[in-house]
């Protein structure tokens, strides 16, 4: 057992787990307590309902939070997942559908991740994984699951560009700003991003 | 997985196992010296030992070693040797059982039964041999007459340390670690939690190592003293007779902040005053924001220069009242009004007043001092009141920015915090929040100030400094007005007393907050398994993504409501559970009609876009279809315990129980978490932060509304997850209490869900609407 207490850069430990838990049930109430205000917002949008589109990034904030907190493969997915099924729980908003949303929005991000090989967690893949997360928010709206369905293809075109990027600028820059003020209350510190607060922006970590 | 093995075999009641220390230390990582160095002891099997020491001798590193929690990585190790049982501590041979401070990371499962369970469960226990421990276990802690399906989020503080206890009890270990387990319950349920521990380790034959401040409590009940030198090594190996008799002995440990038995810490007289009046209350009720408990009318006067306590049993509504009190809440009823000179030209009912107004004349200081942090360093935490503070009707600044430099200057230097001017206050120590979390309040220098349990779970130095501190607003006419079960406080402070009358309503904690264990009741469909009620929902609903076409949604929808009686739902209440779906579907049909393609006749003409017949039918369908995959998730929802949707993942779709039960363990918190983020929005207008201001300032302080949340969930979550690893969380095999079981009625359900969303695609293409989407 002894062996097993030794982290290995992509296991979960335990600590882990329960972090990127808490992280989405978190989200989970940020949704819940922002749903009214997001009725308020969207009546914003009645002149123009696909503007609603920049809203979403909201939504995708724990992919990208949970991803640059953790540092682990599979975080974004877990996290964005575990929102909307918080989010789906809570019965304020759509059921079904936001866990087929939850998936592919968290994949967008993770692949993201992924695609830097879970060792890249600056400033500008922060924001990559945000657009990855819109992008699939978007093209899964308009193209696949079709909540959208009946826009012309126009709208369509700005509906995914708006979700994507929301997702770039919210889910994105917001997550990283928001890790490196989490880091710097020492509240990270049983975490692999423990020093987030003093690793450069735009350089590669270490 | 030796502990798996010692858990099947185990006796009822186990002998206590010896520790033994051999020039032990142990260095975290990022720390410049070791937290332990070169320990040596020897604690024989069934011994009750009280460890003790000044804050960072190590006395929590030591326990959390014991139990094998600490984490080795590059930075982090352990030199010498630990033994626990002749075992090295670290391989977790034996189950150790391990309490922390704060109630709510103790309890893991939202079900009391679940709860007492979960740590034998995870060292493999068979089942039979678990629910045998359950009520037994629940027996010896007296919390015999709660049921296996009370949910845990009702227990106060005290009965969640009991639970705790519980729990590490049918995990049969043979040691049991008690890091400061009353610090964080009220002074009248410590004395059955104590006595629950010591009735338990002298009928197993555990032994027992507590670390706590408060000695009085346990002084009497232990064999031995531990006393750490912050340097390393054990200071003083005594009898506890020693804490009474010996003089010398006594006046360490005071210097060191532990409460020893007897002991009140020396403060300064209380300046006799009568002064102007401030605040007056006649017959005032309070409540939290739209709950049915309401507390108890209360009249009184508060004076300037003069201390006021409020007393009152659990669940009276003590803190509500000091929140209506520092113009946080609205009252009920009855009248509540600030003197004419307290108001200072403004209205005299304080919740009317802007937070900038409010700062400089009620000061409120919360219990948990994170819960007030709104900046990055100790000093611009100092300075954020001063500068937003206004006086007078015009409602002019109170202080300009040299007067507010000279401020902080000046209680940086009273509070000793000059060195941490720059740090983060996140990052300082308990006391040092504490003294700063009410030194930015006094830095507007309201004329009164409202504490809420300010020596909660607060050393004997931190006692002190806070009582000085507080008598000298005293004897700066400040009317001080404190939440407190402290005695010796209220005595120091010369206060008078209060006490509030138990709350009208159920006791307990009832919350608007939404819940994710909401009872489910039981219902036809409650019986169900959760699994072939989700494959049931999938199978109806996601054949609909292929179409938009109101045929196949109206089907879906029909059939949902036709079998509401099954999940025990009336319309009314679903309807109540459903409406914001409704509220969603018009919106998504609303905005199809607006930007939808356009096809027949024109019905409304609006420059850019047209609504015409075919965007309007377009948005019809659209809306319904939204609905129809909605609608069907309450059935879900409504009749499944989210606990028993994790078992039933993780034993037949044999998902790695590590990330349900860890996913299940967070969700638990939610709760607590929507009433954190009530209480963040009421200390953050305490702070001067008001509801007003351009949107750069308000996106501004919903971030940091935000922050603070995570920081204190995060927190939480790190905590729950070294108590779920003391209880053998994710080491290997565990074994289930509650087998989730397919029956052939289970079947069914998926069946008719599957051919539910058949029938919808089929009335479709019979009716001509199918359309494919892609």
């Amino acid at each position: 057992m002894s062996t097993s207490r030794t982290t290995q850069r992509s296991t979960w430990r335990v600590v882990d787990i329960v972090i990127a838990s808490v992280i989405a049930v978190a989200s989970g109430v940020v949704f819940w307590a922002w749903s009214a205000s997001y009725g308020l917002f969207s009546l914003a949008f009645t002149a123009f309902p696909p503007g609603t589109a920049l809203l979403t990034g909201l939504w995708l904030f724990p992919a990208v939070l949970g991803a640059l907190i953790i540092r682990k493969p599979g975080a974004a997915l877990f996290c964005e997942v575990l929102a909307a099924v918080v989010e789906a729980l809570l019965g304020t908003h759509w059921g079904m559908p936001v866990l087929i949303s939850g998936l592919v929005q968290g994949l967008g991000a993770e692949l993201v991740f992924a695609l830097f090989r879970y060792r890249k967690w600056n400033l500008p893949v922060a924001l990559l994984a945000g657009l990855g997360s819109g992008l699939f928010a978007g093209l899964s709206e308009a193209y696949v699951v079709g909540s959208v369905a009946e826009y012309t293809e126009a709208m369509k075109l700005f509906h995914v560009g708006a979700t994507a990027f929301s997702g770039l600028v919210v889910a994105g820059l917001l997550s990283w700003w928001i890790t490196r003020a989490l880091a710097r209350t020492g509240a990270l510190s049983n975490l692999a991003s423990r020093r987030a607060h003093l690793e450069p922006a735009f350089a590669v970590r270490k | 997985m030796s502990a798996a093995a010692n858990g099947r075999t185990a006796p009822l009641t186990r002998q206590g196992v010896q520790i033994s220390a051999r020039g032990f230390s142990w260095q975290h990582a990022e720390r410049a010296r070791p937290a332990i160095a070169g320990l040596d002891v020897h604690i024989p099997a069934g011994q009750k030992v009280l460890l003790l020491g000044p804050s960072g001798a190590g006395k929590s590193t030591l326990l959390h070693a014991l139990a094998g929690v600490l984490e080795v990585d590059e930075e982090a190790g352990p030199r010498g040797q630990l033994l626990v049982g002749g075992q090295d501590a670290f391989a977790r041979s034996f189950p150790v059982g391990l309490m922390q401070q704060d109630p709510e990371t103790q309890v893991v499962q939202s079900r009391v039964g679940d709860d007492v369970a979960f740590g034998a469960e995870n060292l493999g226990v068979e089942p039979q041999e678990i629910r045998a421990r359950i009520p037994q276990a629940l027996q010896a802690v007296g919390l015999g007459a709660l049921g296996y399906e009370h949910r845990t989020q009702e227990l106060s503080g005290g009965q969640k340390q009991r639970l705790a206890l519980a729990g590490i009890l049918a995990m049969r270990p043979g040691l049991m670690l008690l890091d400061e387990p009353t610090a964080n319950i009220d002074p009248q349920s410590i004395p059955p939690l104590r006595d629950a521990v010591i009735d338990a380790v002298e009928s197993t034959g555990a032994t027992l190592i507590v670390v706590e401040h408060r000695l009085e409590a346990w002084a009497r009940h232990v064999d031995r003293v531990l006393v750490l030198a912050p340097g390393g090594g054990i200071a003083h190996d005594l009898h506890p007779d020693a804490l009474v008799s010996d003089e010398e002995l006594r006046a360490e440990l005071a210097r060191a902040g532990v409460w020893i038995p007897g002991y009140v810490p020396q403060t300064s007289p209380v300046p006799q005053a009568s002064g102007a009046p401030m605040l007056h209350a006649e017959q005032l009720v309070c409540a939290r924001g739209g709950q049915v408990v309401r507390t108890a009318p209360a009249s009184f006067e508060v004076t300037a220069g003069s201390a006021l306590v409020i007393r009152g049993e659990n669940g009276a509504g003590k803190s509500t009242l000091a929140l209506t009190l520092g113009g946080l809440l609205e009252p009920v009823s009855g009248q509540f009004a600030a003197s004419g000179q307290l108001a200072d030209g403004l209205l005299p009912s304080p919740f009317s007043w802007k937070a900038g107004a409010l700062v400089a004349r009620i000061g409120s200081v919360f219990q948990e001092p994170e819960h007030q942090f709104v900046t990055q360093t100790v000093r611009e935490e100092l300075a954020f009141a001063p500068l937003r503070a206004k006086r007078g009707a015009a409602e002019e600044l109170k202080y300009d920015a040299r007067q507010v430099e000279a401020r902080v200057q000046e209680l940086l230097v009273r509070l000793g915090l000059q060195d941490l001017a720059e740090a983060n206050p996140f990052t300082l120590s308990g006391g040092e929040k504490r003294r700063l979390s009410v030194a930015t309040v006094l830095a507007a220098s309201p004329d009164v100030l409202i504490l809420d349990e300010p020596t909660f779970g607060q050393d004997a130095n931190t006692w002190r400094e806070l009582a000085q501190l507080l008598i000298e607003q005293l004897a700066g006419s400040t009317a001080i007005i404190a939440v407190t079960h402290d005695e010796h406080f209220a005595a120091a402070l010369g206060a008078h007393e209060l006490v509030l009358a138990p709350a009208q309503a159920a006791s307990g904690r009832p919350s608007s907050a939404p819940m994710l264990d909401a009872p489910v009741g039981d219902s036809w469909l409650a019986k169900i398994n959760p699994l072939a009620k989700f494959g049931a929902i999938a199978g109806a609903t996601l054949p609909l993504i292929s179409t938009v076409d109101w045929v196949s949604a109206a089907v879906v929808i029909a059939a949902t409501l036709l079998m509401l009686p099954l999940a025990g739902l009336g319309i009314g209440a679903f309807f109540r559970r459903g409406w914001p779906l409704l509220v969603a579907g018009v919106l998504a049909a609303w905005g199809i009609a607006l930007v939808g393609q356009d096809s027949g006749r024109v019905l409304l003409d609006l420059g850019i876009f047209d609504i015409t017949e075919g965007s309007v039918a377009g948005g019809i369908a659209t809306g319904l279809r939204a609905l129809a995959m909605a609608v069907p998730m309450v059935l879900l929802l409504s009749t499944t315990n989210p606990s028993d949707l994790g078992g039933a993942l993780s034993q037949q779709l044999k998902v790695p129980h590590r990330f349900v039960l860890g996913a299940l363990a967070g969700m638990r918190l939610l709760g607590l978490m929507v009433e954190e983020f009530t209480t963040l929005t009421l200390a953050r207008r305490a702070r001067g932060i008001g509801n007003l201001g351009t949107v750069r300032q308000r996106v501004g302080a919903k971030l940091g509304q935000l922050l603070a949340l995570l920081v204190q969930a995060i927190r939480r979550a790190g905590r729950l997850a070294t108590t779920m690893e003391a209880k053998g969380f994710g080491t290997g095999q565990r074994t289930w209490i509650r087998t989730a079981t397919f029956t052939r009625r289970d079947g069914a359900v998926l069946a008719a869900g599957i051919l539910l969303g058949a029938a919808a695609i089929t009335a479709a293409i019979w009716a001509g609407t199918y359309n494919l989407i892609w």
